[in-house]
């Protein structure tokens, strides 16, 4: 009897579906169904090829690029060998990607395309354990005679001439993965230091979707699309895992332009997002409103409201009641319906955001449209998920209840604990680090927060991100921050007031959004930075600096700010892969300035 | 044998000698750099080629064929397609319908199966629209497809143009300042498109451009032109260091 591993799941959902479609792909401007059979062809494939070009039980592989199923053929022909997955940020430039390649010690790396190969042909040289690149999409390189390349499907060829020698080989391997083993490797995007790459288990991983599928049932009828980013635990657990247990259908999108395009066509049931796309969904169809049809804006203005208000009543468990159930059936097909199909948000049944901490507001403007968002916490180090609204138990705020399997407490200091068969087995090469996470057998996540009277988990910060005012005040800025970036014209805000007498922020505007507002307002610009230093446009967030202060403490209001002149990049470092702001580098970057709004 | 051969060129506009005796030529999988300064007649090089105009002398070999008194759609049956200086779309249709005119080539079926879009018709018709659906996805303009031409940021109507040339399946390429107009980005991408013809498709491309980043950068050969007359001709480095092309650039001190 094998034991219980993701190769394991894999091979029961091929028996099971067969023929079924498994994974759909847009190209060519068609979807392009993929059945669990094809599924295991190439994921087999693939696996006895890396075999024979030399892969080992416990090398590391790395994937770089953007979805495709063959990101995922890849990440399971490698665990299938019993090799450990290593996920690099397609956005990474290449000293971070070299970072990486070089603390996991791959043997290989799988690339997508043109992009990322010449990212590792620049690095190549200073990457001893490196042995082969395997590109998926080789247009424009195949002039390139560098031994080190070689195709994905050429790789696939091998594997295939191999299993029509020995056709039992695969499925030998398959059943010996132990449910122990580290399966992948997750780097932290880390807004401190370098990242840690955090080893997860097939155990780890079994022992989640056991808990998750508890709390959030999925079937083979769900299908959701790929979007974020693979190498990031959330997206691995949607994408990748739960399939395992559910044969849910993944799609992968044609590009990230086409990308609003396809999630209309496919409409997908399950949806797993980041705050940072549905504040960009929010402030789009703010805007876009004010260009719609005077009766359309009459309409979406009458009715948002009305939304919400039946949203409240649905989360405290009151009837709706005929007064507000019939214009709000009204509502739901002059607006909300129409509203969420061009999104591609009809048929979410479940809306899952995750990631980094989501404002109320953004979260009532969903509730209000009837997408009930909620919001899941978890961390890398306890494989993804930790707590999560049940059903239709969301309380706004919280994010929900811990789930079956875990034990966890507070410590004094407000910090989460946890503890369970879903703890990460530790950092890769990092043993100070693991023993300053994992401590006593409880895993300390480094994140404050309370339990209320439900025992619903609110989590109030970052235990390194909490900000004690000269006052001696303790400050969460993210709830602050959130608040400012609800406005449409605010990007970005980090709060200062650390050792301060008071909170001031910088802001970076919604450069799409103000360039629309000025446009409208005659004003004339250039540039992001002509945009920022306008004084019209200071007065705007001003405004919404203002209206943001309205509901908060007057300890927590904003007495000053300042416009950034540029946009914060990854590549200067001041955004990690995931987007998040790095709070320190910001603070020692913009120092000076920083320094002119406390004089 | 070059794939494209250009012998003495000479045309009059009354009185005036656009060019006089332009030779050079293009061997396969090469891609030449048209350069010289405004009203050099490199255009006019183009649309001698390409059968606009007739010279008042010299030839023009495709593959060892002259082409000098065919007309522009029977050079491009030959297997040679341009884009202009300033974009010649059909700027009311959408791009797929714009990429499948540059299938008309290929189109055999007649006006009654066409009209009833029957059997054969329909079979070239997918035929057709699977070699231009891999233009869309080899130039990355797949948000694009179903949009008006007339609509589109010029980057992107340049890269459809380029698309519809490409839809010929053609052996040369004859463009012409593919990266006019262009900010920063749009040029490097519609660089990395140029080489990728060359090297993926294996067309033989010929460029006017005034760009001198992009030409010294992707051009293997570059012939130089001014006042109708070709002043220079070699690989990028030797032009850069050529005295006639910098006087005629820089002018004389």
């Amino acid at each position: 009897m094998p034991e219980l591993t993701l190769p394991v799941l894999f091979r029961d959902r091929v028996k099971e579906f067969g023929e079924e479609v498994a994974l759909r792909e847009k190209k060519k401007g068609l979807w392009r169904r993929i059945s669990w059979n094809e599924y295991d062809t190439h994921v087999r494939n693939f696996c006895l090829g890396l075999k024979s070009l030399g892969l080992q039980k416990g090398d590391r592989v790395s994937i770089l690029g953007e979805n495709c199923p063959e990101w995922l053929y890849a990440d399971l022909a490698n665990q299938c060998a019993g090799g450990i997955s290593v996920g690099v940020y397609p956005t990474n430039s290449y000293p971070q990607v070299k970072y990486i390649l070089d603390h996991s010690q791959s043997k290989f790396v799988i690339v997508k395309d043109q992009e990322q190969a010449d990212k590792v042909l620049v690095i190549k040289d200073q990457l001893p354990m490196l042995e082969k690149m395997i590109v998926i999409d080789m247009k424009g390189l195949r002039k390139y005679d560098d031994p080190i390349i070689k195709g994905f499907q050429e790789v696939e060829e091998i594997g295939k001439r191999i299993h029509e020698k020995t056709p039992s080989f695969f499925q030998k391997m398959i059943e010996d993965t132990k449910s122990e083993d580290v399966a992948i490797i997750v780097y932290t995007s880390g807004t401190t230091g370098p990242p840690k790459g955090a080893m997860l288990s097939h155990q780890n991983i079994t022992s989640v979707l056991d808990s998750f599928f508890q709390v959030l049932p999925v079937s083979r009828a769900d299908s959701l699309v790929s979007v974020l980013p693979l190498c990031h635990v959330a997206e691995r657990l949607f994408s990748l895992f739960i399939p395992m247990k559910s044969g849910c259908t993944i799609n992968f999108a044609e590009s990230i332009d086409t990308l609003q395009a396809d999630m209309t066509e496919i409409s997908p049931t399950i949806f797993l997002t980041v705050p940072r796309i549905l504040e960009k969904i929010h402030s789009t169809v703010t805007i876009k409103m004010q260009d719609a049809h005077p009766i359309k804006r009459w309409a979406y203005d009458q009715f948002l409201p009305l939304g919400q208000k039946v949203a409240e009543r649905k989360l405290s468990k009151q009837g709706v009641g005929l007064l507000l159930g019939l214009p709000y059936f009204v509502g739901y097909f002059l607006v909300f319906r129409p509203l969420r199909n061009r999104l591609g948000l009809l048929q979410v049944r479940e809306c899952v955001s995750g990631a980094a901490p989501l404002s109320k507001d953004i979260m009532k403007f969903f509730h209000g449209i009837g997408l009930m968002v909620k919001e899941a916490y978890g961390l890398t180090e306890c494989t993804g998920v930790f707590s999560m609204p049940s059903g239709n138990d969301i309380e706004i705020g919280t994010v929900g209840k811990p789930l079956p399997g875990w034990e966890y407490e507070i410590a004094e200091d407000g910090e989460i604990l946890m503890k369970g068969p879903a703890v990460f087995a530790g950092y890769f090469r990092d043993e100070g680090a693991t023993q300053q996470a994992k401590r006593g057998g409880w895993l300390y996540t480094g994140d404050i927060g309370e339990f209320d009277e439900r025992g619903h988990l609110k989590i109030t910060d970052r235990k390194k991100e909490i900000l004690i005012t000269a006052s001696g005040k303790n400050i969460a800025p993210s709830e602050i921050e959130n608040r400012l970036k609800f406005s449409p014209f605010i990007k970005e805000a980090i709060i200062i007031g650390d050792r301060r007498p008071y909170l001031t922020a910088l802001i970076q505007i919604d450069f799409d959004n103000v360039a629309d507002w000025a446009q409208r307002k005659s004003i004339p610009f250039t540039t992001f930075k002509s945009l920022s230093r306008d004084p019209e446009v200071y007065k705007l967030i001003q405004e919404e600096v203002d209206k943001a202060n309205k509901e908060l403490s007057r300890i927590e209001g904003i007495k000053k700010f300042l416009l950034l002149e540029k946009e914060l990049d990854r590549d200067d470092d001041e955004l990690t892969a995931t987007m998040k702001v790095r709070r320190e580098m910001i603070e020692k970057k913009y120092g000076e300035l920083i320094e002119t709004l406390y004089r | 044998m070059p794939e494209l051969e250009v012998k003495a060129l000479t045309i009059n506009f009354g009185g005036i000698k656009a060019l006089n005796g332009v030779s050079f030529s293009i061997e396969h999988r090469q891609l030449l750099g048209l350069i010289g300064p405004n009203g050099a007649g490199k255009t006019t090089i183009l649309n001698i080629i390409n059968g606009v105009y007739r010279p008042s002398s010299g030839n023009v070999f495709l593959d060892g064929q002259d082409m000098i008194g065919l007309k522009p759609h029977q050079i491009a049956e030959m297997g040679l397609a341009r884009t202009f200086q300033n974009i010649e779309l059909f700027k009311n249709m959408t791009v797929i319908d714009n990429l499948m005119l540059g299938r008309h080539r290929f189109i055999q079926s007649g006006i009654l199966s066409g009209s009833f879009f029957l059997g054969k018709c329909l079979k070239e018709e997918m035929g057709n629209r699977d070699r231009v659906e891999e233009i869309v996805e080899f130039l990355e303009i797949e948000a694009y497809r179903k949009k008006i031409v007339r609509m589109l940021p010029f980057g992107i109507q340049k890269r459809v143009e380029l698309g519809r040339a490409l839809s010929m399946d053609p052996k040369i390429l004859l463009l012409d300042e593919p990266c006019s107009g262009m900010n920063t980005e749009e040029t490097e991408d519609m660089a990395r498109f140029i080489l990728d013809i060359k090297e993926e498709r294996g067309v033989s491309i010929m460029m006017i451009e005034h760009n001198m980043e992009v030409v010294m950068d992707i051009a293997d050969r570059i012939c130089v032109v001014n006042f109708g007359i070709k002043i220079a001709e070699g690989n990028p480095k030797e032009i850069q260091g050529d005295p006639k092309v910098i006087k005629a650039y820089l002018g004389e001190d």
